[in-house]
């Protein structure tokens, strides 16, 4: 089964309501592999969207997840990564509310760079994010793939 | 047969008995008269009826779950009684005991300026996870549990130096962002509270510092953001900043500046309150206005201004125009607009009111004109009967604008508030939960004076008909 990293950004965990359907959502369609609370650092962060640097919305980025403790969790289900990504809707908050209004960004989200959620885009940038976020979990995931394979 | 004759029978005997009664009721003409003439001093002259005294009313409505309408008093009875959202507004119970002067709102909660004997001069009710609402314990002093939303206005103890009277303390104005307070009050002290962590509270950022459960209330004199000889007239939050604006027209600002706007001509976040410059250095700017990230400013002529976040093309609309601009500078695209009497920035879009009283929309967003959802940068105008003017009030006018986010607003001169947009939980306070396309009155029992525009809520404040 796909693993995916889902990170609740500073402004949502401050919000206890939407924290709390946020989690109900969650607990409704993945397993939830590990938890918890981070502070996302200038140096964490710079990692984390490493992908992303060079781009106008780059420094607001990183800046803005160091604005408060995040909340991380490894998230696992079947196809785990589309279903997140779809539970989440479009990057963009301002379009997301019109396009997809029920989804967790547009509920939740309050402009395009304060959008509620970040879930990784593909396997392996899931297991970069995780291994930067989680370092200790590293074991886990190389054990379950050996266990694949025999 | 016999039936036909019974019911004949029967008439009769009622006709007799209405000729006995006219007879005995046989007056003269005078006496008519007295009888008939009213007792004038008996005559009950109406009066309205009045639940209190006071001048203004609150009406509140859209997202609820949080607190920050403040019309529960109980969380238990709430979750038999309440769903999540309030679409209609609703009079809040607070300002029935009373006397609110100024509301303000941010993401989640909301402050009340209030006019009251005990001293206290502002409440909040709301999302307190950043303290924005000061440091709140349950009633028990001995039990210091800080509550992380407050569903029903709870005083905020401002700090006092020595020989500061309540009057002093007194409210000038007010305004929140996405988790943090700025209060001005009578004597040119400003308070802020919440969160810092850009530098919003206009202190230096001190790292991983924990908001919630915090008791500090930051004070600032105005002597030292903009010397001795001016004050600050205006406090205007952003999401993540704040500005202040001086009698003499002059701007500081500090914050996050990621998407340039604090104006400060970089893209940093400042814990110290600095003067803006650029096209409005020698401006004398009289009117800020911002909801997100995009700011708009207004002189004295009636020429707006604007930095910040413009990425739906809401400041320039010219073939290289950036997305972020971090300096002030002058619009070209209102310039066709005549004379600007008021200005609105909300999170995509753009307002303006001219001194014909007509409104203006441009940027991304439902703008008003019909059942889209549209994106341009040419500003144009919605149409006065939109607001209210008709054949038989043809001096109807709007006289102020606002808005939040995600939705406008817009007040006409009779006090009928008008809302359209996106309607997150209902803060459109138009009955149902489906967005609205063009400028819809809502059902307000009063006179619309002042609405506070947060993220998923709208609260106004109102003078009674009469």
């Amino acid at each position: 089964m796909e693993i995916t990293l889902a990170l609740i950004k500073p402004h949502v965990l401050r919000n206890t309501y939407a924290m709390q359907q946020i989690r109900a959502l969650i607990s409704q369609n993945f397993t939830v592999l590990d938890q918890k609370e981070v502070c996302i650092t200038k140096e964490l962060s710079e990692r984390f969207y490493a992908e992303h640097k060079g781009k106008f919305f780059y420094h607001r980025l990183t800046s803005f997840m160091n604005s408060g403790p995040c909340y991380a969790l490894i998230l696992q289900s079947e196809a785990c990564i589309q279903k997140w990504r779809s539970l989440l809707g479009p990057t963009k908050v301002f379009r997301a509310v019109y396009s997809d209004p029920n989804c967790i960004r547009a509920l939740y989200g309050l402009s395009d760079t304060r959008n509620a959620c970040h879930g990784s885009d593909s396997e392996a940038s899931a297991l970069r994010e995780i291994s930067i976020l989680f370092p200790e979990f590293d074991a886990a995931v190389g054990s379950r793939q050996a266990k694949r394979k025999t | 047969m016999i039936l036909g004759y019974m019911v004949f029978t029967g008439n009769t005997m009622l006709k007799t008995q209405r000729i006995v009664l006219g007879i005995s009721r046989s007056y003269t003409a005078k006496a008519k008269r007295i009888v008939l003439a009213q007792d004038k001093t008996k005559i009950k002259e109406y009066s309205p009826k009045t639940t209190d005294n006071h001048e203004h009313r609150v009406y509140v409505w859209g997202f609820q779950e949080t607190g920050a309408l403040g019309i529960q008093t109980n969380v238990k009875k709430a979750k038999e009684r309440y769903t999540e959202m309030v679409h209609h507004p609703t009079r809040l119970q607070f300002s029935n005991n009373n006397e609110i002067t100024d509301v303000a709102a941010g993401y989640g909660f909301t402050a009340y300026a209030v006019k009251r004997d005990d001293g206290e001069t502002l409440f909040g009710s709301g999302l307190n996870t950043d303290s924005q609402l000061g440091f709140q314990v349950k009633g028990n002093p001995n039990d210091p549990a800080n509550l992380d939303v407050i569903i029903y206005p709870t005083a905020i103890k401002l700090p006092r130096v020595q020989g500061e009277t309540d009057e002093d303390m007194r409210v000038k104005n007010m305004s929140a962002g996405r988790a943090h307070l700025v209060v001005l009050t009578q004597n040119g002290t400003i308070f802020t509270l919440g969160n810092n962590s850009y530098g919003q509270c206009g202190r230096s950022i001190i790292e991983e510092e924990r908001y919630s459960k915090s008791a500090l209330i930051h004070r600032i004199s105005q002597e030292d953001i903009c010397g001795k000889e001016d004050e600050v007239v205006q406090v205007e939050c952003g999401q993540d900043h704040s500005m202040f604006l001086t009698k003499k027209g002059r701007v500081y600002t500090c914050g996050w500046g990621a998407d340039g706007q604090t104006g400060q001509g970089n893209y940093h976040t400042a814990g110290q309150i600095t003067l803006i410059g650029g096209d409005i250095e020698k401006e004398k700017i009289v009117r800020l206005s911002c909801s997100s990230d995009c700011v708009l400013a207004l002189n004295e002529a009636g020429d707006a201004f604007g930095w910040g976040n413009s990425e739906y093309g809401q400041l320039d609309d010219s073939e290289l125009a950036e997305t972020q601009i971090n300096i002030p500078r002058a619009l070209k695209l209102t310039k066709s607009l005549g004379k600007i009497k008021d200005v609105a920035a909300g999170g995509s879009f753009c307002m303006a009111l001219n001194d014909q009283g007509l409104v203006y929309t441009w940027g991304f967003g439902i703008l008003g004109f019909g059942p889209f959802v549209e994106q341009t940068s040419k500003p144009q105008h919605l149409l006065p009967p939109l607001f209210g003017r008709n054949d038989f009030s043809n001096e109807t006018t709007v006289v102020s604008i606002g808005c939040g986010v995600f939705h406008m607003g817009a007040v006409n001169s009779d006090g009928d508030l008008f809302m359209w947009g996106k309607n997150r939980f209902g803060h459109l306070g138009l009955g149902h939960k489906k967005d609205q396309f063009f400028p819809f009155k809502t059902a307000i029992n009063g006179k619309v004076t002042k609405v506070a525009y947060g993220v998923d809520h709208t609260i106004a404040l109102c003078k009674s008909f009469f």
